[in-house]
C-alpha cells in the first residue's frame, strides 16, 4: 500500500526545528481544510460518529477528531521541548515525587503541603510499579495520608 | 473542567533561566500541564502580555526560544483587559503587570484559575474575590 498524501516537509530538520514548525502550524489560523488518506480503523470512526449524534461531544466527527488530534500535538510538542532541555540540562529532569509535588501545587492538593509524604510515597510506589505516574503517586499518598489520619484519631 | 494556568514576572524569569533557583520548579508545573494537555484535558498555560514586558519576555529574541516552545499563550492587553486592569490597579495600587493578571484572573472563562507567582498576597489581592489557587515561588 502507498501512502497517498504528500509530504508538505522534507527530511534533515533538527528536532528544535520540527518543535518550532509544529508550534507555528498549531498555532496558524489558516482556515483552509484538506481531505487526507489517513486511515482509522473503522469501529474508532464509528464510535467517534455515535459520540457525536448521540452523546453531542463534538459538532462533527471531524471536529472531535482535530480537537483530540490538537490536544495531543499540543502536549506532546512540549514535553517534546522539554526533553531536549533535560537533556542538554540533566540537572533538571524531574523526578516522580517532584512532579507530584507539582501537580497537587498546581491543584490545590493540600499534600502539596506535605513534601516529605510524596516523596515517601513516590520511592515507594516506583518500588512497586515501575512505570507509575505522578497521578499513582497522588492516590497513594492521599490513601497513605488517610490511613495516618485514621491511627492517629484511634490513638 | 476548564484550567487556566497564568505566570507572573518571577516565574517568566525562572522558566527562562536554567540557572535560576526556581527554574526546575517552573519547569515542572509546566511538564504536568503538557501531560494532562497530551490526555485531552483542557488546560492552558497563559501569560499577560504586560507580564511578558516586565520580564522582558522577545519571542522574537533567541534567549526566549525554549520559553517559547513551551505552549504557553498570551492573554494580549486588548481593550476589555486594559480597561480591567485599569480598574484593578486603581483599587489595588498593584504594578500594571499585576493588574493585568488580575484581569485576566477575573475575565477568565475557566473552572479554575491557578498563578504561579512570587508574590502570592498580591495575586489574592489583584484576583478580588474570585476563587484561585496561587502556587507560590
Amino acid at each position: 500500500m502507498s501512502c497517498t498524501t504528500s509530504l508538505w516537509y522534507t527530511g534533515g530538520v533538527t528536532r528544535e526545528e520540527a518543535i518550532d514548525r509544529i508550534n507555528e502550524l498549531l498555532g496558524s489560523t489558516d482556515p483552509e481544510t484538506t481531505n487526507t488518506s489517513m486511515r482509522i480503523p473503522k469501529a474508532l470512526r464509528d464510535a467517534a460518529a455515535l459520540a457525536v449524534s448521540e452523546l453531542d461531544v463534538a459538532p462533527s466527527a471531524t471536529t472531535l477528531t482535530a480537537n483530540a488530534l490538537r490536544m495531543f500535538l499540543q502536549g506532546t510538542v512540549v514535553l517534546a521541548a522539554l526533553e531536549l532541555h533535560y537533556e542538554e540540562y540533566p540537572e533538571t529532569r524531574p523526578t516522580l515525587a517532584d512532579l507530584a509535588l507539582a501537580a497537587a501545587e498546581i491543584d490545590g492538593n493540600p499534600l502539596a503541603q506535605k513534601p516529605e509524604l510524596l516523596e515517601r510515597s513516590a520511592a515507594e510506589v516506583e518500588r512497586r510499579h515501575p512505570g507509575a505516574s505522578f497521578e499513582d503517586v497522588l492516590l497513594w499518598a492521599e490513601a497513605v495520608d488517610s490511613c495516618e489520619a485514621s491511627q492517629r484519631g484511634a490513638a | 473542567m476548564n484550567r487556566l494556568i497564568l505566570l507572573d514576572n518571577e516565574a517568566v524569569q525562572a522558566l527562562r533561566d536554567p540557572a535560576h533557583r526556581k527554574h526546575r520548579r517552573v519547569l515542572d508545573e509546566v511538564r504536568i500541564l503538557a501531560v494532562r494537555t497530551a490526555q485531552a484535558m483542557t488546560v492552558q498555560a497563559a501569560v499577560p502580555t504586560s507580564v511578558r514586558v516586565e520580564a522582558g519576555w522577545d519571542r522574537t529574541a533567541a534567549p526566549w526560544a525554549f520559553v517559547n516552545r513551551l505552549g504557553i499563550v498570551d492573554v494580549p492587553l486588548d481593550v476589555s483587559q486594559a480597561d480591567a486592569a485599569a480598574g484593578i490597579a486603581k483599587r489595588t495600587g498593584v504594578s500594571v503587570a499585576d493588574a493585568h493578571i488580575g484581569a485576566a484572573i477575573q475575565t477568565a472563562d475557566a473552572d479554575q484559575i491557578t498563578v504561579i507567582s512570587s508574590d502570592p498576597d498580591d495575586m489574592r489581592k489583584v484576583a478580588e474575590g474570585r476563587r484561585v489557587n496561587v502556587v507560590a515561588l
